[in-house]
């Protein structure tokens, strides 16, 4: 029978657990190391650290291996203490856009945390960190979200930024909303995609 | 009939994108993000992409890498679109082979006029 | 409350078109599953079902709640309530023949002779498919006499697991194989029973297992190939990210990983590589660590 059962228990590789130290200075150091892998396996081990934020952030700034991102990011996200929230915060700035659109999707998954920063960030100087704080909003279970997406189509100048609001809004909008909707169809006469974008929202509103 | 792959995270603005192209004449395929789009230009045969930067799971830029990369995907043209302040990306888009960019939000002539353009078909 | 009222509440709930495609969107965007027209009358039956359930008059409050609610249960709860999920012989079938024509193939490309072949069948639920996966292999794939295969089946639930190790199956979960199959790997019991051979019910490895917990799962290495059907779906988005991560931990450069026939890595993650073959579209861990 070629199919074979292993005898026992599964095993542990014994080879990679003697090269390096599991405690938290051994897992930093190996957290630059040359392979992907071992980088890998440090970043999903400093979950159990709450240490570790600040050295996992230093590190999703700089790693250009998706698989080392993609678990850096789940540590951070496990951890979830105030610098690996602000960390993913400063991402949002980033020039590289898989980080940007990492750190996004990140904050989307801890609602509860990136609340307090979202009214500081709605208002940020860079139109682009106000539309990823929309994005975010997406997840967020707050009872301010309608009204910050209201204020957002009243008094944003950026026709994105309200273009981005409008698309929520469609998703999550009440009553409330409809006069600020058709408020901003009427700022942005000039833009069709206002146009339809108001108009999907008031209808998923129940308005017409 | 040509076909088009529309990726955009926004509902709306695939709706939109979507409407403009199939008023006329295309028929168009929508993705939420880089790898969904991925998957379908593995399976379909797309005469251009429209292509957003910003979305989750995997970014417009990096589609567009693996797009040129691939060697079973159809390399038809592609669109990438982008917010005012982005421009300064815009190279990178023509260097990982974008063929053309509009900015955000489109206008349906534009829009249409440069879908028709690269898809070879006649702009009335 | 009379007949009358009775009737009318059974009526009382309805979607309207804009209902249906705001929760398609919603449902699109969490799932990759997009209903078309011709679902409709599921959906919203399935729908008003769960509206109902959770004690929602009205689809719109029904959709806030789904929305916003914390945990994910509801949204897991209305995934259960959408898609159909059935375990029996040989389902999804043309992933087996994936992985005897193609997989596996370029798996033994890599390999020394005398290595072993290490597959994973997680869930494994009550064990149709690693007991599936055995009998594909011994029955269709044609170097099989030429290597080990160990095959490793795994389950969050140790009921399950000891229905697999009993192997005992109804007539409806055999119905899909030919009858050959059928009469040389399983016994009658009578009553419209089968029971698995002794042979491949000691030729399987059943382990109790939870894909989320990382340290549970990084024991679990070296694997050639992965069959995860129907679980991911179930798992809210962080859940599901450090799922995968864990899987692609535990397998090999160039190992592949095949999901359920309306799954997706790409609400998941991006660091699979995606391969179409002929019969199906699996995934692949990266040949080369590079960098």
């Amino acid at each position: 029978m070629p199919i074979k059962k292993k005898e026992g228990k599964v095993e542990e590789i014994k080879g990679e657990r003697r090269k390096i130290q599991r405690n938290f200075e051994g897992l930093i150091t190996q957290l630059s190391s040359k392979n992907p892998m071992e980088r890998r396996w440090a970043a999903r081990d400093l979950v159990d650290y709450k240490e570790a934020s600040k050295y996992l952030i230093e590190q999703l700034m700089k790693e250009e291996d998706i698989s080392v991102r993609e678990v850096i990011i789940s540590s951070l996200l496990r951890i979830k203490d105030e610098v690996a929230i602000e960390g993913l915060i400063e991402c949002l700035r980033s020039d590289d856009a898989h980080l940007r659109n990492s750190a996004i999707e990140a904050l989307k998954e801890i609602p509860e945390e990136v609340g307090p920063y979202i009214e500081k960030l709605l208002q940020d100087k860079d139109p682009d960190v106000r539309i990823f704080t929309i994005n975010i909003l997406e997840s967020l279970r707050h009872p301010k979200v309608i009204k910050w997406l209201i204020e957002v189509i009243e008094k944003d100048e950026n026709v994105n930024v309200c273009a981005t609001a409008l698309d929520l809004l469609a998703e999550v909008g009440t009553e409330e909303a409809i006069p600020a909707i058709k408020k901003v169809k009427e700022r942005f006469k000039n833009e069709p995609y206002i146009q339809f974008a108001s108009d999907i929202a008031l209808r998923r509103i129940g308005e017409q | 009939m040509k076909k088009i792959l529309v990726i955009d995270d926004a509902a709306t603005v695939r709706m939109y994108h979507r409407k403009i192209l199939e008023d006329a004449g295309f028929e168009v395929d929508e993705a939420v993000n880089g790898l969904e789009a991925f998957e379908k230009a593995l399976i379909n045969d797309y005469d251009l992409y429209i292509v957003d930067i910003n979305m989750p799971k995997l970014d417009g830029y990096s589609f567009v890498k693996r797009l040129r990369e691939s060697e079973n995907i159809r390399q038809s043209p592609v669109i990438m679109v982008t917010t005012e302040a982005e421009e300064k990306d815009i190279d990178k888009a023509f260097e990982e082979g974008a063929n053309f960019y509009l900015v955000k939000p489109i206008k349906p002539d534009e829009f249409l006029k440069f879908c028709k353009l690269l898809t070879g078909m006649p702009y009335e | 409350m009379n007949s009358r009222d009775t009737l009318k509440n059974e009526s009382d709930i309805t979607l309207t078109d804009d209902d249906f495609e705001k929760f398609r969107e919603y449902f699109y965007r969490k799932t990759g599953i997009m209903f078309d027209q011709s679902k409709r009358c599921f959906v919203d039956r399935r729908l008003i079902e769960r509206i109902k359930a959770t004690g929602h008059n009205s689809f719109k409050s029904y959709f806030i709640f789904l929305r916003f609610e914390s945990s994910g249960k509801e949204l897991q709860n209305l995934i259960n309530a959408l898609t159909v999920n059935e375990t029996y012989f040989f389902r999804e079938e043309y992933q087996f023949q994936c992985m005897v024509k193609r997989m596996l193939p370029e798996i033994i490309s890599r390999k020394r002779s005398g290595d072993i072949i290490r597959i994973w069948s997680i869930p494994c639920s009550t064990g149709e498919e690693p007991y599936s996966i055995a009998i594909y292999l011994l029955e269709y794939w044609e170097d099989i006499d030429k290597w080990d295969v160990e095959i490793v089946a795994s389950d969050i639930d140790t009921n399950a697991l000891e229905k697999a190790k009993k192997g005992v199956y109804s007539e409806r979960s055999v119905q899909n194989l030919p009858r050959e199959i059928v009469k040389k790997y399983f016994k009658y019991l009578g009553n419209r029973y089968y029971q698995i051979c002794d042979d491949l019910r000691n030729s399987v490895e059943f382990v109790r297992l939870n894909i989320i917990d990382t340290k549970e799962t990084k024991r679990y290495r070296g694997f050639d190939l992965v069959f995860c059907r129907n679980l991911l779906i179930y798992f809210d988005d962080l859940s599901r990210k450090i799922a995968v991560e864990n899987l692609f931990d535990s397998m090999n450069p160039g190992g592949f990983i095949c999901l359920g026939h309306s799954e997706s890595m790409s609400r998941i993650s991006p660091i699979f590589k995606i391969r179409k073959f002929p019969e199906a579209i699996v995934y692949q861990k990266p040949l080369e660590e590079v960098k």
